[in-house]
């Protein structure tokens, strides 16, 4: 099975773009999606039922999509700044099973306080939805899983 | 030379805060404050909005206690609209409320507090987090991981969603529960059982003596909390009860849409947070606690048979009295979770949990009304004054951080005098004072509605108001 989830804060302008992109994922047989605010610790149950992990998340620093793998690391602490390394250092700390794990940033335009997103961050929506289809498809050379390449 | 030391900010509690400590010229401990430093202002903002929105608006104080906004804020409405809400309403409102209690309770004990006393209060500040205290325990990390989720879900299951579920609403609810969401729940309450009352063993085990469980002090107060008619523990209804420090009552049952009769609100100029207090009483003569400990302290039983058995073992080592220790927040709080897992599983089994029958509608009918009930961190209080269209004029909110606003100074102050002597400070003594207040779990975004992250600082100043020394931690 394979997990995405999708993070943001919706009255954060842009900073939603993770839940609106994976609100518009297709189902598919295989596919576990979540949808959460920030992340948090109870998200180490799904993570370690998936074989995969990708989450998708709006950064203001990128121009253009980025996907890249991520692991387990002691950063961000554990409230409203844990970050997909952290989460799975705690799922590591709590003898969780760590999956192969994806990081898909977003560009965005802004993370100011406001409903909806911009041009800019709805324009990108549409080429991450491509994006995870081809993570999801594992169509794409060096997205297969490090046990598998 | 008198100096004056600020702990500035307090970790691992929902908010900002500062706490300042006042020695005298022999470096010995003459006063501390905990300071809270930020406002937001929701009572003024909710000013010239609909009674409809107030639910979901007041949701918005924060994210760790959302429902319990949203069920007072309910209540109140409730009270305006003069409506009496479906007996399935308001069960599935217990529901959620005590799903509530479990998150929450959770949340601030496997995550905020116990590395501080399972760890050891000393060990180094880099370690001794929630994810320390899984790599010394992952089985228990997990549980209590398994154990907050498990409220989380109910929230979900029943809100459509875990922060700010726009569910409750005035005159009942906006959607049953179903009986697939009925029997999941029923199907993990056997785990989120045995996860507590290990737990509580645990606790039992580790703090085996009265004297382990003084770390953080000691002191006489008030209690004050909802319960039943007959005296049981009350989380969603009831009457106000206050006992003094010997289970006395010092008012037996008082109706809880007249509060203002017997609480008043001081202020300070050093703190955002008002204090609250026993109005004969005076300030700051009037303190008293609420919460775990509170509740705890004035129900007769919580009318459930592990819960209460857990409650004669609490109170065995009491004679009869309440217990005045700070750290039995931690204990009194397992309590609870436990008293609500046995509560859920009564409401899961009432057949009337999946009726239909969830709103009662009306328009506005009285200009004034008072929502309460037993939150996580204590008693929580919404009133409301609308116009004849239900636009709020005016909104008062006294919140469970408020109430334990003069306890909380009162611990800071007692663990401070035994800590720090001759004006030294270690590092150890001032976690101490921080656990003193984080065994009250605040919740300063909702008490002042502040929101961010809390630095550490302390400040050391003289007679003169000068500072000599500062440290401080991010």
């Amino acid at each position: 099975m394979d997990l995405v989830i999708g993070i943001g804060n919706r009255l954060r302008s842009d900073d939603g773009v993770g839940r609106e992109i994976v609100d518009r994922l297709s189902p598919r047989v295989g596919l576990n999606i979540e949808s959460v605010h920030q992340l948090v610790p109870d998200l180490v149950e799904p993570i370690e039922q998936a074989r995969r992990v990708l989450f998708v998340d709006a950064d203001v620093r990128c121009r253009d999509l980025q996907l890249q793998r991520v692991r387990p690391s002691a950063v961000g602490g554990v409230g409203h700044t844990l970050g997909p390394e952290g989460l799975l250092h705690w799922a590591e700390a709590v003898g969780a099973a760590v999956p192969d794990a994806w990081l898909l940033s977003v560009p965005v335009k802004t993370v100011d306080i406001g409903e909806g997103l911009s041009d800019e961050a709805e324009r990108a929506v549409g080429a991450a939805l491509e994006r995870i289809d081809e993570w999801l498809d594992e169509a794409v050379e060096g997205l297969r899983s490090e046990e598998e390449v | 030379m008198e100096k004056q030391i600020h702990i500035e900010p307090v970790t691992r509690i929902e908010g900002h805060a500062k706490i300042s400590v006042f020695l005298d010229d022999a470096g010995d401990v003459r006063d501390a404050q905990f300071h809270v430093t930020e406002l937001r202002g929701f009572e003024k903002f909710c000013e010239g909005r609909t009674l409809w929105e107030m639910p979901g608006l007041t949701a918005r104080i924060c994210g760790i206690c959302p429902v319990s906004h949203i069920l007072a804020s309910a209540k109140t409405c409730d009270a305006i609209l003069a409506v009496r809400i479906p007996e399935t309403a308001e069960l599935l409102r217990r529901l959620m409320n005590l799903g509530q209690m479990v998150q929450s309770h959770a949340l601030s004990f496997f995550y905020l507090s116990a590395p501080d006393f399972l760890l050891g209060w000393d060990t180094d500040p880099a370690t001794r987090n929630v994810v320390g205290l899984a790599m010394k325990d992952a089985d228990l990390a997990r549980k209590g991981i398994r154990l907050r989720a498990f409220g989380q879900e109910i929230i979900d299951r029943l809100g459509g969603k875990r922060i700010h579920p726009a569910w409750a609403v005035p005159g009942g609810v906006n959607r049953p529960l179903s009986e697939e969401n009925r029997a999941w729940i029923r199907d993990r309450l056997p785990e989120a059982l045995d996860t507590t009352r290990f737990t509580i063993d645990l606790f039992k085990e580790t703090f085996n003596t009265i004297e382990s469980r003084e770390v953080l002090g000691t002191f006489d107060s008030m209690y004050l909390g909802l319960v039943a008619p007959d005296g049981t523990w009350e989380h969603y209804a009831g009457m106000l009860r206050w006992v003094d420090q010997a289970r006395n009552p010092v008012v037996e049952a008082h109706d809880p849409t007249k509060y203002f009769e017997l609480i008043r609100e001081a202020s300070e100029p050093w703190t955002y947070l008002k204090f609250p207090f026993y109005e004969p009483k005076g300030y700051p003569n009037g303190m008293y606690r609420v919460g775990p400990l509170g509740r705890v302290n004035v129900c007769d039983r919580f009318g459930t048979p592990l819960a209460d058995a857990e409650l004669e073992a609490f109170r065995d080592c009491q004679n009869g009295q309440c217990s005045g220790r700070v750290f039995d927040y931690h204990y009194t709080r397992l309590l609870e979770i436990l008293a609500s897992l046995e509560r859920i599983e009564r409401l899961i089994d009432d057949e009337r949990i999946v009726s239909p029958a969830i709103r009662a509608h009306a328009e506005v009918n009285v200009r004034e009304g008072v929502g309460i009930h037993e939150a996580p961190r204590g008693t929580l209080i919404h009133h409301y004054w609308v116009d004849e269209n239900g636009i709020i004029e005016k909104a008062n909110f006294i919140v469970s951080t408020g109430h334990n606003n003069l306890a909380m100074n009162r611990a800071v102050q007692e663990i401070a005098k035994t800590y720090i002597r001759k004006g030294k400070v270690s590092e150890g003594i001032l976690n101490r004072i921080e656990g003193g207040i984080r065994a009250y779990d605040p919740c300063l975004s909702c008490s002042v509605h502040a929101v961010g992250h809390m630095p550490l600082y302390v400040d050391i100043v003289d007679v003169d108001g000068q500072t000599v020394r500062t440290l401080s931690r991010e």
